[in-house]
């Protein structure tokens, strides 16, 4: 299969060059999908999907632009691509706008980084139904269960990419998850809802479905009775989970296209002290079985391990070819792989424990932050700590302040890997934090 | 390159596109299948497609030969466009194209479910029996024929996208650009991000129908950065309407660059509230976000006929004063979240969520309205051929009320008012909702003070329902180009209220200790 897409992406160069195109850049995408949900007792849906799509990259007269197709007959398609080019035509021209230099496709890691394992494509329908089976059963149990959806998705992704410029290279992933949703009787009206869904590259890694859908249940029993917390300053335990949207949000502005284009808190902190030193992230794109692993980037340029924050200074941000040419940065790459975050040396109890009292969040309801300044307000749900221990779930709270200072404010680390995420966090504490609630 | 209003005018009005993308009815290479019967007259639609009643009909036909309540062949093509500028010059763009069918087969509330993006006789076959295997039956009798629908009026346009070439666009965005550092010489930075598309739908039922609709969208959106000595802020505004190039009028545009330059100039000023609970003014418009995640997803039955929803048994009951009327309507013309028929065929209507303030109805989609034994609502919705579709909202808006804006302002004693929303979010079980406010107010005695930014607003829907006190007579439609996500599927919508006081909420903000 790679084979055949990487000469669909060679054809695209060549049909892009014929069209006038002085460089190009195509990548040929497919992917296989089945999605399963079954829904108290019954199978509800089953989705069973192939998709494919070509995407192109031109640069014709100093001009660029990009375009992607579903529709791949042979006459629409250079059609599409005769079109492309005109456009790129009709643009400004922008002495930035260059292919990736061919320097940067050397070195390409061969890693066996274990992505493909074949036994996603043996899965049947009784293995998948077999499944949503044990998670319907485990996530059912308790008498206040309104409605419980277990789901099991999985598939394999291929992607082969060629450019003018010498680029070929191809790469596959196939994944598989499953887990529930669960809807309880609450206080009046109310539901509590939560969930927990396990996945990963390999079928063999995935813990036994039973137990997720256990967990699922688990989960949102601990949401019953939840009241509003106090409005206060003080300390907010996050675990592993809610970490990794957390440093998510951090890493946002960490990309030279928000540096040149001034909408970045970490445009001035750049090779700077800017968090606690108890922080060090790093994209590392060569995790074996990593849920975002890969040899290349999608614009070709060659995997390695990028550190971006050590001790809590900012060593490197993302940067890809245009804006590294246009900010005067030396490329990294240009979109994220894995986040391994340096993990501290205390189990999740011991941090309650440490932290004494507090407000310890297991997920996040909505919120935002603002890239430029890093001010930010989340909404939370979680529980209070109370004398070392957690005590009753709360929500409808907001926690606010600065993305710089509250990861200044960074105190202890957990050991506690959360691992079905691409970001590997474990759990983080921060002091001196502003929440409100009643 | 500076355009003086009038040139641009002229530009608007007469650019001829020296690039124009071939339209979707002009495109070539178009082939017909095989033809079996072909009774009605000549489709466009079909004919883009390269497949005609014959082949919709054996496809139907395969679709359901292990059985099926209902079934349909959803076949969309998209073509969009994008451009973006930077630094002062344009200088890239975006163009897709996605074309698929998706497939689909209910049998009570069991939904099988396949697309392909090969229109061929042979890979529609396919998909379709792949869809099929969810049931276990015996076929049933698909229509040999399929009768097309009246076509819907709510957008249409004389000059489908795919005729506007670029060198009309780009002085547009030129335009605003220069417009927005023209505003204040703070502005250091500007961007403009500019985005059309003509979709195309046709959608053939089990039960004999073929549903058309042509669907224009399109959004302009410009991004702001000014400094202020060490300090740099940004801000961005945009509009967006199932519209056509003419409908960028330079007024328009001037709103949404204005808008954006005060959004941005005001945050220096800005501070946070103080945390914690108080009575929160939503200004009229964009506030209707509240709406959509306070009671709108709450609605969607999809939800409630899991008994998931906190509105799940709430029918029939009184959820707010009695000048509270709240509805979902998919017939406003040219909305972004206007649509002539939704993605299941169905015919598009006004659905009143809230009625002199008892909660009258869900937004049903075909599986919910047969589970409660209903009509539609014309809520079905999905985001491509790529998915399946399930209830959502459309434009969602309150009624006028009886108070005034003014009375609303002079009745707080300490509060806050909020003017501009990036995002929102609920939990649909719990009825926790959440809406982040970019730019807003501080109330003190009755009286506007001082400007106020970045906080998040979290409250309970029916909660907050009940603890609207207030209501004014200036409800509008936001002009913003808001999209709604639900399980991984996004669509456009939009969103309209007038000003309220809701009694209390929780706000996001400082402790001052």
């Amino acid at each position: 299969m790679s084979a055949e897409l990487e000469s669909r992406a060679i054809q695209g160069v060549e049909l892009a060059k014929k069209a006038g195109a002085d460089e190009a850049w195509v990548s040929a995408e497919q992917s296989r999908d089945v999605e399963f949900e079954y829904r108290d007792g019954a199978l509800e849906k089953v989705k069973d999907t192939t998709s494919r799509s070509l995407n192109v990259r031109l640069f014709a007269n100093g001009r660029y632009s990009s375009h992607s197709t579903t529709d791949l007959k042979a006459d629409r398609l250079q059609s599409f691509i005769a079109d492309a080019v005109a456009i790129t035509r009709a643009l400004e021209p922008d002495e930035y706008r260059k292919i990736t230099p061919a320097e940067l496709f050397a070195n390409r890691p061969s890693d066996d980084l274990d992505l493909v394992d074949s036994t996603v494509a043996t899965l049947d329908r009784d293995r998948r139904v077999e499944w949503c089976k044990a998670l319907d059963e485990t996530s059912h149990k308790h008498e206040r269960v309104i409605s419980a959806t277990a789901g099991v998705y999985d598939g394999t992704s291929m992607s082969a990419a060629a450019s003018s410029n010498g680029f070929v290279g191809s790469q596959e992933q196939t994944y598989c998850w499953f887990g529930s949703s669960v809807t309880l009787r609450d206080q009046g009206e109310k539901r509590a809802e939560d969930g927990f869904y396990a996945g990963g590259a390999h079928v063999a890694d995935l813990p036994d479905a039973a137990s997720v859908g256990r967990i699922a249940l688990e989960r949102t029993l601990s949401r019953l009775d939840s009241e509003k917390g106090p409005t206060m300053k003080g300390t907010m335990l996050v675990d592993s989970r809610a970490a990794a949207s957390l440093i998510g949000r951090l890493l946002r502005p960490a990309n030279a296209g928000s540096v040149q284009q001034e909408r970045s808190f970490w445009a001035p902190l750049i090779g700077k002290k800017a968090f606690s030193d108890k922080l060090t992230i790093i994209d590392d794109p060569l995790v074996p079985r990593g849920l975002a692993s890969r040899h290349f980037d999608s614009e070709g340029i060659s995997a390695k391990p990028i550190p971006l924050v050590e001790n809590g200074v900012i060593r490197n941000i993302y940067v890809d070819t245009y804006y590294g040419l246009k900010g005067d940065m030396t490329p990294t790459t240009g979109s994220a792989s894995n986040r391994r975050i340096a993990t501290g040396d205390k189990s999740l109890a011991e941090l309650i424990a440490e932290v004494g009292d507090g407000v310890y969040v297991t997920s996040w309801l909505g919120g935002n932050a603002d890239s430029t300044t890093g001010d930010f307000s989340l909404g939370l749900r979680g529980h209070m700590i109370e004398n070392g221990v957690i005590g009753r779930p709360v929500g409808e709270m907001n926690v606010t302040g600065n993305l710089r200072d509250l990861f200044g404010q960074l105190e202890m680390l957990g050991n506690d890997v959360y691992p079905y995420s691409s970001t590997l966090s474990p759990s983080l504490v921060f002091g001196g934090v502003d929440f409100s609630g009643v | 390159m500076t355009i003086k209003r009038r040139e641009f005018l002229g530009h608007m009005a007469a650019g001829s596109a020296i690039l124009t993308v071939p339209g979707f009815l002009t495109g070539c290479g178009v082939q017909q299948a095989t033809a079996i019967a072909d009774a009605t007259p000549e489709n466009p639609f079909m004919d883009w497609f390269g497949v005609d009643q014959g082949t919709v009909a054996r496809v139907m036909s395969e679709l359901t030969a292990n059985g099926a309540d209902a079934a349909d062949l959803y076949f969309q093509h998209t073509r969009s466009n994008t451009l973006r500028l930077e630094d002062g010059i344009v200088s890239s763009a975006n163009s897709s194209i996605d074309q698929g069918v998706g497939l689909r087969v209910v049998i009570g509330e069991q939904t099988g479910y396949a697309f392909t993006e090969d229109l061929t006789l042979p890979s529609m076959l396919a998909a379709a029996r792949t869809a099929s295997a969810i049931a276990s039956g015996s076929r049933v009798a698909a229509p040999q024929s399929f009768s097309p629908a009246a076509t819907g009026k709510l957008y249409t346009t004389t000059v489908p996208w795919a005729s506007v070439g670029i060198d009309q666009k780009l002085p547009l965005l030129k335009y605003v650009e220069t417009k927005a550092k023209s505003l204040d010489p703070a502005v250091e930075k500007v961007s403009v991000y500019w985005a059309d598309a003509d979709e195309r739908v046709m959608i053939a039922t089990l039960d004999g129908r073929l549903v058309t609709d042509h669907r224009p969208m399109t959004r302009v959106t410009v991004s702001v950065t000014a400094k202020q000595g060490d300090e740099t802020q940004s801000g961005y505004s945009n509009i967006a309407a199932r519209e056509e190039f003419g409908w960028y009028k330079t007024e328009r545009l001037d709103t949404m660059v204005q808008e954006a330059v005060d959004r941005t100039m005001i945050l220096f000023e800005a501070r946070r509230p103080p945390a914690g609970e108080m009575p929160v003014i939503l200004a009229s418009g964009a506030s209707g976000i509240l709406l959509h995640e306070a009671i709108g997803h709450g609605m969607e039955a999809d939800f409630n006929r899991k008994g998931a929803s906190i509105y799940s048994d709430m029918i029939g009951k009184k959820v707010a004063e009695p000048f509270i009327t709240i509805v979902d309507q998919a017939t406003i013309p040219r909305e972004r979240g206007a649509l002539n028929y939704d993605d299941e065929g169905n015919a598009t209507g006004r659905t009143e969520l809230v009625k002199d303030g008892v909660l009258q109805s869900y937004l049903h989609d075909e599986i919910s309205a047969k589970q409660y034994g209903l009509k539609p609502t014309g809520s079905g919705r999905r985001q491509s051929y790529k998915f399946a579709p399930m209830p959502r909202m459309s434009c969602t808006f309150m009624e006028d009320g009886p108070h005034t804006k003014d009375e609303i302002i002079a009745s707080v004693d300490h509060g806050i008012i909020c003017e501009t929303y990036t995002n929102g979010q609920v939990q649909i079980g719990a009825g926790d909702y959440t809406f982040y406010v970019k730019n807003g107010w501080l109330v003190e005695g009755g009286k506007v003070t001082a400007p106020i930014k970045d906080v998040n607003i979290i409250g309970n829907g029916p909660e907050s329902l009940k603890r609207i006190t207030m209501v004014a007579n200036d409800a509008r439609l936001d002009t913003g180009g808001w999209t709604c996500g639900k399980n991984g599927q996004g669509v456009p919508v939009s969103q309209g209220i007038p000003t309220v006081l809701v009694s209390k909420m929780t706000v996001g903000g400082e402790n001052v200790s």
